[in-house]
């Protein structure tokens, strides 16, 4: 598999750690940003071949960065895999523009099940 | 003369003044038919013969008076005849004067007036009944009145009695209370022109002038509306016009009930429980990444008890995020709040992708899927999917010793149905009766299998908003058929 480059941007740090072990066992780069109103810089900066993103964050929500990328950014083709345990993760993820959500708590085969299937 | 005296229905005695003790000289055959004396038991006796033992009457004093003074007059007075029996005697007493102005008779008409006496005496009694009854009734009215207005003016919802033109006939101190008015600005007006118009609401006069009308009565009806100085209030209605004939016919009652805070509440309740379950569950997505990772670089000696330890683990992790996700359902169910995302889908699909994501969790259990249906349902299909996932997780669950669960799918009219069967511990009709409730947990099963008692609360509240039915056949050892029944033809959601 081609190595690509992976952003995730959640706020909690365990979540952040599991899929940051994953990815790079399987090869990927990944970087972490667990401040939304920082991602979209570092997407400016990465310019990362995916985005996992968490809905529920404080500061900026997951949603208003999706919507976000997809409206004025260059970014608005940029692959997006939304996570979520929010009841009505699945709809919003949808209405912003996802293009797959993963309700928490996830399988990590479906995560990286997920990554294959954007990035190829 | 004597022959003339003789036809009259009333008795003629005629006594002689002249003589002692005024004896009496003549009677005639109506007076011995009255007293039930012969003529010779009559004639030379004085008249007090007629009054027996009874002598204190008031009216034997007046007779001695007329007597004395030698004028006329008309008593009723108690009298017995011969046999002892009592008659009631309007006796006309008049004095016979010589050409001197000297007494000398007296002549007394007699009638027998028991009957009219008896009349009047029940129609007294009857009186002092009716006077008496009517006197606890107006007691009684007064009383239920009274208890009326206290339970009116007790209960914690607004009340308004209305006349057909909806001009308010009473209203209670809650209503007064809740809208901040006061009683002499409420009755007597219009109800659309109370408080400057504030009760004019468009949805308010649908019900009164389109609903009530023909669905009489109305209940739970909601209506939110935005009051200029108490600020927004989300109301429920029940509205009841009097149909009765009488003086209250065509008056509506209505009540309305503030439901304003209960709903914040119940929004707030919904917040905190979907925050909570989305910090509960962060958390747990990180444990359940671990170990996953640690599955991943599980070591190829790992030991059989270590593997089976750890394989352990994430049955937990499972079951603990099922019950995150039962919590927040039973909430939403009480709240009212479970959303039905109604859409058509294929349902022989469903059921297979259901059996298929059971046989892969639990491997060692045999599933046999017989029947099918062919049909598109319009319902919620991850509802009905939660459904039959967890009677498939419950027969696996609670028939440890048997690894076959048959699960048949049928139409049935206009409905498709589903029956889960397992050959496990099967329940108590105690238990079959109670299955369904929430919170409930078998006694048996309660020592064995760890659980909230749930799981079927929310089945079967899910399988009745789709207007469906779920039930159970069970004997105890043999095992338990679990069946439900959806309407093919659901109504589905717009956008």
């Amino acid at each position: 598999m081609d190595k690509k480059k992976i952003m995730i941007c959640d706020d909690d740090e365990g979540i952040i750690d599991v899929l940051e072990m994953i990815l790079d066992e399987v090869g990927h780069t990944v970087i972490s940003v667990n401040d939304s109103l920082k991602v979209l810089a570092a997407i400016d900066r990465e310019q990362p071949d995916l985005l996992i993103l968490d809905l529920w964050m404080p500061r900026l929500s997951g949603q208003e960065v999706l919507k976000h990328l997809r409206k004025h950014s260059a970014h608005h083709q940029l692959k997006v895999i939304v996570i979520s345990a929010s009841r009505d993760g699945e709809q919003i993820a949808n209405d912003a523009g996802a293009n797959q959500f993963i309700a928490k708590p996830f399988d990590l085969n479906n995560i990286l099940d997920s990554v294959n299937a954007l990035l190829n | 003369m004597t022959m003339a005296l003789d036809a009259s229905i009333s008795g003629i005695i005629i006594t002689d003044n002249t003589q002692q003790d005024n004896p009496i000289i003549y009677c005639n055959k109506a007076f011995e038919k009255i007293t039930g004396y012969s003529r010779k038991e009559i004639i030379g006796h004085n008249c007090r013969f007629l009054q027996a033992q009874d002598r204190s009457q008031k009216e034997r004093s007046i007779l001695s008076r007329c007597i004395a003074e030698g004028v006329e007059c008309r008593v009723e007075i108690r009298n017995y005849k011969k046999n002892g029996d009592l008659f009631w005697n309007e006796l006309y007493m008049s004095p016979v004067k010589n050409a001197n102005g000297e007494v000398t008779h007296f002549i007394g008409v007699q009638n027998d007036v028991t009957a009219r006496k008896n009349a009047e005496h029940d129609l007294r009694q009857q009186k002092l009944m009716m006077e008496k009854r009517i006197e606890e009734r107006t007691n009684e009215l007064r009383e239920s009145e009274a208890f009326l207005s206290s339970i009116i003016e007790t209960v914690r919802e607004g009340l308004l009695v209305l006349d057909p033109n909806f001009n308010v006939l009473s209203a209670n101190n809650h209503f007064l209370r809740t809208f901040k008015v006061s009683k002499e600005e409420t009755v007597g007006r219009q109800l659309y022109d109370l408080g400057n118009h504030q009760w004019d609401i468009p949805k308010l006069r649908d019900l009164l002038v389109k609903i009530l009308p023909t669905n009489n009565p109305v209940v739970d009806f909601e209506v939110e509306h935005d009051f200029p100085h108490i600020g927004k209030k989300l109301m429920l209605l029940n509205a009841y016009r009097v149909e009765f004939e009488g003086q209250y016919k065509d008056q509506i009652l209505l009540a309305i009930e503030d439901i304003t805070e209960r709903r914040e509440v119940e929004i707030r309740k919904d917040d905190f429980l979907s925050i909570a379950s989305h910090e509960l569950r962060t958390p747990l997505t990180t444990i359940k990444g671990y170990v996953q990772l640690l599955d991943r670089a599980m070591p190829q000696n790992a030991s059989e008890k270590f593997l089976s330890t750890f394989g352990k683990v994430s049955v937990y992790v499972e079951r603990l995020n099922s019950l995150i996700s039962e919590l927040l359902d039973v909430s939403r169910i009480q709240s009212g709040n479970m959303e039905l995302h109604m859409a058509r889908f294929d349902f022989d699909n469903m059921i297979t992708e259901a059996i298929e994501g059971m046989r892969t969790t639990v491997p060692g259990h045999q599933i046999i899927l017989s029947g099918q249906t062919g049909a598109k349902v319009v319902a919620d299909e991850s509802h009905i999917a939660q459904v039959v996932s967890n009677l498939l997780s419950n027969a696996i669950k609670y028939a440890p010793d048997s690894e076959k669960i048959e699960v048949n799918i049928a139409n049935v009219s206009d409905y498709v149905k589903v029956s889960v069967k397992d050959f496990g511990l099967g329940m108590s009709a105690e238990d079959r009766k109670k299955v369904f409730e929430r919170f409930y947990r078998g006694v048996e099963i309660q020592k064995k299998f760890p659980g909230m008692g749930i799981g079927l609360y929310i089945c079967d509240q899910i399988i009745k908003r789709h207007n469906g039915t779920l039930w159970v056949e069970s004997e105890i050892g043999k095992g338990s058929i679990f069946s439900f029944t959806l309407p093919k033809a659901g109504k589905e959601t717009n956008g």
